[in-house]
């Protein structure tokens, strides 16, 4: 492993990224603490798009492409989640998703 | 060790530190400060490798944006007691345990199954696209996408076809989709009278459910 | 409508069609109209349904019914009656133009037996020239006849599969073929059914109250009370007329069988029209099983000839049968007779044989068809060759065979059916059970048409009987005739007397038609429909008016509150008598005449002449002894005589009519001259030439002496007819003393009272006994065919009982046992590996729902964990894959 930057490292730093957002989801019980984890995840896969684009050439226009639809789709979700988080806190008087658990068997 | 790779160092243990931050943290509102780094971070990855536009909307959506949106979210449903919002110290043990085999196999992925082609050819970052290439892929151009293998085209395909599919179509959709979003997303959050939580609390609608007082019941309609 | 007029104008045998369709119209309207009367009758509470109810008779049914079905009949009446005008024209103008013709070839011959040398040849060009204008007159009469009074179609084809030839294959076919015969016989069912009808409008007039009350039957409330039935009533008549009229105007077997059927069907309805009584049921019962023995040798008779011959057509069955008439070398000497032979071994050879002419052979020969054979064609016999290839399936144009013992089992099949419909010898015992049914049904089908059916159906079947079979129907009548009057003379019910004496009266046409009297027995049949219409109607006045009383011994002295009754009777039983100047005397004398030739021919049948001439003595005591005891004398029983009283005009006037029929329907010029009936000579037309082969000569010499074609020998050779013809008078004169005594004898006892009948009894207590029981018949059948029937029934029962409910029961145990045997093993087995399967389920999810926390976290853990496991799973199989 050298220490010049390659495909690797950036690939590394999305894996990273992914298992925080991952991690984020599972211990947060902020709703929007989850929506956190969210965007880091969807951040996670971005930079591997575009990491991919500089560095597949394949890839040169379709991964600069795909991180933008992403992060619209990011932020359209951004947007609705948030609307439910406000119809959840709403209905709860809270935002602590553990008070919803009517999906349990 | 090239002045790009220092900065990618920087760039890209800020961004690591801040996601782990965002973690960590129990406190929302430090959540989503440690956030914003990491998504600023992110996008100066972006500049990095030469991806201008794509840096420049990570900014101005997410950064300037979404984040301003999870802020507000945080702010409208800010509580006083935030303690009881923490989880127990062996749900913590678990996520981290499958945190950590989640990124070992991601990182061995790349790094043990060493993939032929991927990374070799490296572009010069002058390559990368730029905004006006984009604009023209997303609309429909077929120059603007040579290659053409991840929008679902087969490569041999005759040229003049191209124009018409290509990332037009995508992108129409993504376009329609972002609006009904917001109108839904607007319709969702729209105000509406609270319920008040607990089985003693009145019906808040304001009608008056109690029975009539000589138990005596109209026929349906015999009012009217 | 011009092209109807047009179709009756050039095919007048349309009107007889159209006759026997009308009173089939009319039964679907009352059928129809009474249909829609039982639907619309719960719904008569709404308004429109009311109305339609009262169209459709309302809750008083009223008399329309009797309307329509009267006036259909009397509208087939006036059809049949100008059909009959019709035909009896161009019949006689055609027959006038032969017989003229006749006369110049009789007078020709004559003169050339006499002239000698140049002349001879002179008349012999002559006579050749006459004979051809002769031949061309009869081709012509009969082409005109096929053209306009015949007719067919096809009603059911079958075909060998894959044939599309419509004329391939064989044909049941509906037609009709008018003669003399059937137009008569058309004119007299449609006349006497319309006067019955008439009749019967006053005489059911009891059955319009919508409630009526059955006096016979008594039930455990008193006497049954029911609805009248009067438009069944006239329904069922209208069925029986189309049925009869059918029959008659059928030109193939099948459709007279068809007819038959439905002629039995609404007799069996009618005589049961009383059901609610036990005894009317009964009779209904027995009539009906007892047609069913006789139609069992119908159809067997009709199998062997579909079998043998290939068609149901009475003409092409004639003319496969019997020898033609002349071939292309002149006349034959067996014209018109069967022909029988031998069938040759030798010759036999693909599909055909030799057959080798012989008088008393075991095959007869079957013809071919005039129409299909060849230009030049020799006949068989003595005359020509004797010897013919005769085919094994033989086409319309070939020459076939049939045993000659199968010829006449067809024969005496055909005629037992006869039997049972008209009541002969061994089935004759339905008839006077089956008066239980309302006097007009009595009158119609028990006199007039039905029993009449039988007579008529032997009358066209003529040519089919062979001369075994012919003797078996003389002696049947014979027998029939005379057990029937004998059993006449003791019965005091005034119904009954009437039924003995019909049979009685059947006997003798049958006996007629046995002997060689074709003519004489039809006419008979047509004569008898009249006065044994008039008799039963007068009685059913009788009863009428002495409110439902049948016993004569209940009667007596009746005649001056009922006249006009009692007169037409009087004329009746004259007639049936066979007093001259009244109709029966001329049909009975010449069948007593042809009786007397046949036994001077074969004198060994001497009681075929014996039988019917004492039985004409006995029955002009029976009938006078009806009469006397119905009409004279003192009256037997106060409380019937008081309420007796004349029937109203609508029973009457049938009375009146009938009477003047029954003295002059059969009267001819002269009138006294017993042989110049101008009914006899119509029904002469229909004859069939086969009678005069088999009992007379077949040949168209002119009797100088009468005028008349009928067959007198040309040489003096001995045959029944010609004695017949001589010995008219002395017949009749013979039948006419014992008549007379048989008066006198009557009006000794029941009126002058010098005998007293109950003396007579004494004297012969088991004669009497003997006759009351109707010669013991019932008894007869009762111990030879119900009594066995009824043990073997018992046996039968027995088994059944025992042995096959015991190996059904056994059966039934043993699945019962193995049910249970099954039903333990799905419970415990089958159920137990499906609940199993089930609780296994169950618990698995019981468990696995403990994993739905319904917290996000641990979801997002489980997903991670999945992925992670996924992702190892791959990569493993993808190393797999790069190793091997």
């Amino acid at each position: 492993m050298n220490l010049a930057v390659g495909l690797h490292h950036f690939l590394l730093l999305g894996a990273l990224l992914f298992v925080c957002g991952a991690v984020c989801m599972a211990t947060k019980r902020n709703a929007i603490g989850i929506l956190m984890g969210v965007e880091l995840v969807l951040n996670a896969a971005t930079i591997n798009f575009v990491a991919f684009a500089r560095y597949n050439p394949i890839f040169q226009v379709e991964g600069q492409i795909f991180a933008l639809f992403v992060i619209v789709l990011a932020a359209a979700e951004a947007a609705i989640a948030l609307a439910i988080v406000l119809n959840f806190y709403n209905n709860h008087l809270t935002v602590d998703v553990d008070t919803a658990e009517e999906l349990k068997g | 060790m090239a002045l790009t790779d220092v900065l990618f160092y920087l760039l890209a243990a800020m961004t690591g530190i801040c996601a782990l931050a965002v973690v960590v943290t129990q406190n929302i509102v430090r959540a989503a400060a440690w956030l914003l780094f990491t998504l600023a971070g992110v996008s100066g990855l972006f500049f990095l490798l030469g991806a201008d536009f794509v840096g420049a909307t990570q900014l101005l959506v997410y950064v300037g944006g979404t984040l301003v949106l999870v802020v507000f979210g945080v702010m409208l449903t800010a509580q006083s007691p935030f303690v009881n919002m923490r989880i127990s110290a062996a749900e913590w043990g678990i996520a981290l345990a499958v945190g950590l085999v989640l990124y070992g196999v991601l990182a061995a992925s790349f790094l043990i199954s060493n993939p032929k082609g991927v990374g070799d050819a490296q572009l010069g970052r002058e390559e990368m696209a730029d905004s006006i290439l984009l604009g023209q892929a997303l609309l429909g151009q077929w120059q603007a996408s040579p290659q053409g293998t991840m929008s679902g085209l087969p490569a041999d395909i005759h040229l003049r076809n191209r124009l018409a599919v290509s990332y037009l179509l995508p992108f129409e959709i993504v376009s329609v989709h972002l609006l009904v979003v917001l109108i839904g997303a607007a319709y969702l959050a729209r105000a509406k009278r609270r319920r008040l939580a607990g089985p003693a609390s009145l019906p808040v609608d304001g009608t008056d459910v109690s029975p009539p007082v000589d138990g005596q019941e109209q026929p349906l309609g015999a009012q009217t | 409508m011009m092209e109807l007029l047009e179709l009756f104008g050039e095919h007048p045998g349309w009107y007889f069609v159209a006759a026997t369709l009308v009173p089939l119209l009319s039964f679907v309207l009352i059928l129809l109209a009474s249909a829609m009367w039982c639907a619309l009758r719960p719904f008569r509470g709404t308004p429109v349904c009311d109305a339609l109810f009262n169209l459709f008779g309302g809750e008083e049914r009223g008399r329309t019914p009797a309307y329509v079905a009267t006036g259909a009949i009397a509208l087939a009446f006036v059809l049949s009656l100008i059909g009959f005008i019709r035909f009896t024209a161009q019949q006689s103008q055609f027959e006038t133009q032969i017989e003229q013709s006749q006369r110049t070839l009789h007078d020709l011959r004559t003169r050339a037996a006499a002239a000698q040398g140049k002349d001879k040849d002179e008349l012999q060009e002559q006579i050749e020239a006459e004979e051809k204008k002769l031949e061309n007159k009869e081709k012509m009469w009969e082409s005109a006849r096929s053209y306009a009074w015949q007719g067919h179609f096809d009603w059911l084809r079958i075909r060998p599969a894959g044939l599309s030839d419509p004329d391939r294959g064989t044909a049941l076919q509906l037609g009709f073929k008018i003669d003399s015969l059937s137009a008569l016989m058309f004119v007299m069912v449609t006349f006497v059914a319309s006067l019955i009808h008439l009749f019967s409008i006053g005489y059911m007039s009891e059955e319009l109250q919508p409630e009526v009350e059955d006096h016979q039957v008594h039930t455990r409330y008193g006497h049954l009370v029911r609805r009248g039935r009067f438009g069944r009533f006239f329904m069922f008549l209208s069925l029986f007329c189309f049925s009869m009229l059918n029959l008659v105007l059928a030109d193939n077997l099948f459709q007279v069988f068809l007819s038959w059927e439905l002629v039995g069907i609404c007799s069996y309805l009618l005589i049961g029209f009383y059901f609610e009584r036990q005894s009317a049921s009964n009779a209904a019962n027995k009539a009906f099983i007892v047609n069913r023995i006789g139609d069992a040798g119908f159809i067997l008779g009709l199998l062997i000839l579909w079998t043998n011959l290939g068609t149901f057509h009475f003409d092409e069955i004639f003319h496969r049968l019997r020898a033609p008439l002349t071939d292309s070398h002149g006349g034959l000497q067996l014209a018109g007779r069967f022909v029988r032979g031998d069938l040759d071994p030798a010759g036999a050879a693909d599909g055909r044989q030799s057959l080798k002419y012989s008088p008393n052979g075991a095959q007869v020969v079957l013809f071919p068809l005039p129409q299909d054979r060849a230009e030049h064609y020799h006949g068989v016999g003595p005359d020509r060759d004797d010897r013919v290839d005769v085919f094994d399936s033989p086409k319309k144009d070939q020459h076939g065979a049939m045993p000659y013992w199968l010829l006449v089992a067809a024969g005496l099949g055909i005629f037992l059916g006869c039997v049972g419909k008209s009541a002969q010898f061994p089935l004759h015992v339905w008839l006077p059970d089956a008066m239980e049914g309302p006097t007009p049904v009595s009158a119609l089908i028990h006199a007039a048409t039905m029993v009449a059916a039988g007579v008529y159906l032997v009358g066209r079947c003529y040519p089919l009987f062979a001369y075994e079979a012919l003797l078996v129907i003389a002696y049947t009548g014979g027998i029939t005739l005379f057990v029937a009057a004998t059993i006449a003379i003791v019965m005091t019910d005034i119904k009954k007397v009437l039924a003995y004496s019909t049979v009685s009266q059947l006997g003798y046409m049958m006996l007629a038609l046995g002997v060689g009297g074709w003519v004489a027995g039809l006419f008979h049949l047509l004569t008898h429909a009249f006065f044994k219409a008039l008799l039963f109607l007068c009685s059913g006045s009788v009863i009428y008016g002495c409110h439902h009383e049948q016993d004569m011994l209940k009667m007596g002295g009746l005649y001056p509150k009922m006249k006009i009754t009692a007169l037409t009777m009087l004329i009746g039983v004259l007639a049936i008598a066979g007093i001259p100047l009244f109709t029966g005397w001329y049909s009975k004398d010449a069948i007593l005449a042809q009786a007397l030739g046949f036994v001077y021919v074969h004198p060994q049948h001497l009681f075929l002449f014996l039988l019917p001439l004492g039985t004409a003595g006995i029955t002009a005591f029976y009938m006078s002894r009806l009469w006397l005891m119905t009409f004279t004398g003192k009256p037997r029983d106060e409380h019937v005589y008081e309420q007796a009283h004349e029937a109203p005009w609508t029973m009457t006037v049938p009375l009146i009519v009938l009477a003047v029929c029954s003295v002059c329907i059969a009267w001819g010029w002269p009138v006294y001259d017993a042989e110049a009936s101008w009914l006899e000579h119509n029904v002469h037309h229909a004859q069939h030439h086969a009678v005069l082969a088999d009992f007379g000569n077949i040949d168209y010499t002119v009797s100088k002496d009468h005028g008349e074609y009928w067959v007198v020998a040309k040489k003096a050779e001995e045959n029944e007819r010609l004695y017949a013809y001589y010995n008219h008078h002395l017949a009749g004169n013979l039948a006419l003393g014992l008549v007379l005594i048989g008066i006198v004898f009557a009006g000794l006892i029941y009126w002058k009272r010098i005998l007293d009948p109950a003396e007579a009894v004494e004297q012969f207590p088991g004669l009497h006994a003997f006759l009351m029981d109707k010669w013991r018949f019932d008894w007869l059948y009762s111990v030879v065919v119900v009594r066995p029937a009824l043990v073997v029934g018992s046996w039968l029962a027995w088994f059944d009982l025992r042995v096959i409910d015991g190996i059904i029961h056994g059966v039934a145990y043993l699945s019962v046992l193995l049910s249970k045997w099954d039903g333990l093993f799905d419970n415990s087995i089958i159920d137990g590996l499906v609940n199993l399967v089930g609780n296994a389920t169950y618990a698995a999810g019981a468990r696995l729902r403990n994993v739905q926390t319904g917290f996000l976290r641990s979801y997002v853990v489980f997903l991670v964990v999945a992925a992670v496991g996924i992702f190892m799973v791959l990569a493993y199989f993808v190393r797999m894959a790069a190793a091997g």
